[in-house]
């Protein structure tokens, strides 16, 4: 059984359920049971942790639930096996922000080419390191940190 | 050109060539975010860009010989806009829509959007604008026009 | 014999609305699988947002869903708002209200038009991007600009209604009712447009939730599921106006769910136009030699209904000017995912109607 840390209400009236990430999947099934459905999913890069953000949602009820759990080591269980939704959510928010999704089948970047060097909506991404991308025969993209190569 | 005494007239290969080129320019659909929307209305029924003999939009660069560059060039559209801006026959034409297209626009402090597309392509004229209405859009075409009739705006 | 092929569509391509990939895998005429690239786009707007003040960062909301900008500044506004308690006048909201519902209009206009291009039908694209036109130049008299507006602004709009912006509304209005009558008609009369819309496409309602579908596309599904409905933000529980659903499931379903609505949007502006109060036009604790210093503190999510479905704007702030954390929780990249299931076992020609029908929007999907 799931363990629920705290419970608080944030600033737009919504629940907000702070778990332990160990327990994530558990509590998603449970609700999943309940007819709700994965709305979105968001990282918080917090310097020395990151915070996952999931809104969770009922179509019948019309209730919006916010679950959040935090990670030290950029690693969360993946919930794709039990909502399809997740599939693209995670793959974007390991794109821009490097969370490692366990058990997530294709985590590939999403937004960005596959060769990018760091997840840019960390708040340590240096933006004065200007990466460029260029493209072979082929349509295979290649970045550099050399303005000759590719724009 | 001179008008002789029978009504005929005269005028150079070159320049009768440059006339014809320049009044049926055919734009390539390069609608890459916001302005191209607005490169739609220019081409409805409203502005009517085919008063200035641009009425076809052709999807293949095959068949055209104006890239209206519409919207913003990201890193990773860059290398496609070159090619297929090299798959245009010669003679062609580049006019670069929008601020984003001229030097970033309002994405200059990101990572991931070209600083002008002219670090990518030859640009001959820029239309400034976020995004250009229509009118500013059929203006940059009618200077294209004249550049091409070697004309100067005096 | 079976016989695969690998078909490219895209980036740069008339039927893909916006720059996406799809690499269709064929089986002679039939498609197997659709793998979609997207990113073409990706113009990195919330890392931007984390570097602006609160206020400065409407114009890349505006750029998101670039055809319906007044709902994407509504959605981020909302959060902003709630993030910093901030009360909007009454007059401002029911400004904002019929704004975002022209807006809504003025967005379907491109999606309808393009949708006629797709089948092979020119003449609708010229007649809605005429009533686009209009809807513009509504937006040119009260914010300055045509298409990307920047009108709204925290705690209010930038610019009161005076009487020519509320004539005009009302003039586009009154034509408006018999234009598109007129325009789905030009639809609805073509034996061609009939056949390739009903049938194809068909999104099953379970798949659609799972997958996260929201907008259009899931009321087209038989769900009647409208934030504007269901959790009624600005006045919309003050108004009168029904949430269409489709049975049919499919492209041609998408279609009339969309034209409903369209509809309801001028059932709604004639309502606010009836009960637009007078009063201020924007609160003072925003005014503009106040404005970079208004400060957020906490986490909000809050939703709009968008021309393409629940559009969601999650802000963490750290009690500065700038937000700390912005993200959006963009419909249109639900619902482009969801191409390939709908897409499978069709004619690669109706692939092509169905990405019309999804109504992705580029700058959407990729930010
Ligand atoms: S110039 Fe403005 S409207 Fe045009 S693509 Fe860039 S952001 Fe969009």
């Amino acid at each position: 059984m799931y363990k629920i840390l705290s419970e608080e209400t944030d600033k737009s009236g919504m629940k907000v359920l702070n778990i332990d990430k160990s327990d994530l999947v558990e509590l998603m099934e449970d609700y999943k049971n309940r007819r709700y459905y994965l709305s979105s999913i968001t990282g918080v890069d917090m310097k020395d942790h990151i915070d996952v953000i999931y809104h969770i949602h009922n179509f019948d009820k019309n209730d919006y639930l916010c679950v959040k759990v935090s990670t030290s080591d950029e690693k969360v269980p993946s919930i794709t096996k039990l909502w399809k939704a997740a599939i693209v959510d995670e793959r974007e928010q390991y794109d821009l922000m490097g969370i490692v999704f366990e058990g997530h089948e294709n985590l590939r970047r999403i937004l960005l080419p596959d060769e990018w060097v760091g997840h840019p909506l960390r708040k340590d991404y240096d933006l004065n390191k200007v990466q460029y991308i260029s493209m072979d025969r082929d349509g295979n993209e290649h970045v550099s940190f050399d303005d000759k190569e590719g724009w | 050109m001179k008008t002789g005494d029978m009504g005929v007239k005269t005028t150079t290969l070159e320049k009768a060539l440059e006339w014809g080129r320049s009044n049926s320019l055919w734009p390539l659909t390069m609608g890459l975010a916001c302005c191209a929307i607005e490169m739609m209305a220019t081409q409805a029924a409203d502005v009517d860009v085919a008063r200035f003999g641009s009425e076809i939009f052709r999807n293949s660069p095959r068949q055209s010989d104006l890239m209206i560059v519409a919207g913003t060039t990201t890193k990773r559209m860059a290398p496609r806009v070159k090619r297929i801006y090299e798959e245009m026959p010669y003679p062609k034409y580049v006019i670069a829509m929008g601020v984003c297209v001229i030097q970033g626009g309002p994405y200059v402090d990101g990572y991931s959007v070209v600083l002008g597309v002219d670090r990518v392509i030859p640009v001959d004229v820029y239309v400034p604008g976020c995004p250009p209405s229509p009118q500013a859009l059929t203006y940059g075409l009618i200077t294209l026009q004249k550049k091409i009739r070697n004309e100067t705006d005096r | 014999m079976s016989h695969w092929i690998e078909l490219n569509i895209g980036p740069v391509h008339p039927a893909t609305h916006g720059i996406y990939r799809f690499r269709v895998k064929l089986n002679e005429e039939t498609v197997e699988d659709v793998d979609i690239t997207i990113g073409y786009l990706h113009r990195n707007a919330e890392k931007i947002c984390e570097l602006n003040y609160f206020v400065n960062n409407t114009i890349y909301f505006d750029r998101m869903d670039y055809i319906d900008a007044m709902n994407m500044e509504l959605g981020y506004l909302r959060a902003v708002e709630t993030l910093m308690d901030m009360e909007v006048p009454e007059r401002a909201q029911w400004i904002r209200m019929i704004m975002a519902e022209l807006s809504r209009i003025a967005a379907r206009m491109v999606g309808i038009g393009a949708l006629g291009l797709d089948v092979g039908m020119l003449t609708p694209f010229f007649h809605t991007f005429h009533e686009r036109e209009k809807i513009q130049n509504i937006f040119v008299e009260a914010s300055g600009g045509r298409q990307e507006v920047n009108y709204m602004s925290i705690g209010g709009v930038y610019q009161d209604f005076n009487d020519t912006i509320i004539n005009e509304i009302k003039e586009f209005i009154a034509g408006f009712k018999g234009k598109l009558e007129e325009i789905v008609k030009m639809f609805t009369d073509s034996e061609i447009f009939w056949q390739r819309n009903v049938g194809t496409g068909v999104l099953e309602p379970d798949i659609a939730l799972d997958y996260g579908v929201t907008g259009p596309m899931l009321r087209a599904s038989g769900i009647p599921y409208d934030v504007r409905k269901d959790s009624p933000y600005l006045y919309y529980d003050k108004v009168n106006f029904d949430v269409p659903i489709a049975k049919s499931k499919d492209n041609m379903g998408r279609f009339l769910v969309k034209v409903e609505e369209l509809r309801q949007s001028v059932r709604i502006i004639e309502q606010c136009l009836a009960k637009l109060p007078e009063g201020p036009y924007f609160n003072p604790k925003a005014k503009k030699s106040a404005m970079l210093l208004l400060k957020g503190q906490g986490d909000v999510f809050t939703r709009v209904e968008s021309e393409s479905g629940e559009f969601g704007v999650f802000i963490r702030g750290d009690g500065n000017v700038k937000p700390y954390r912005v993200h959006a929780r963009s419909p249109s990249f639900k619902n482009l995912a969801v191409v390939p299931i709908m897409a499978k076992g069709s004619l690669i020609a109706d692939l092509i109607i169905t990405i019309a029908s999804v109504d992705a929007v580029a700058g959407e999907v990729d930010r």
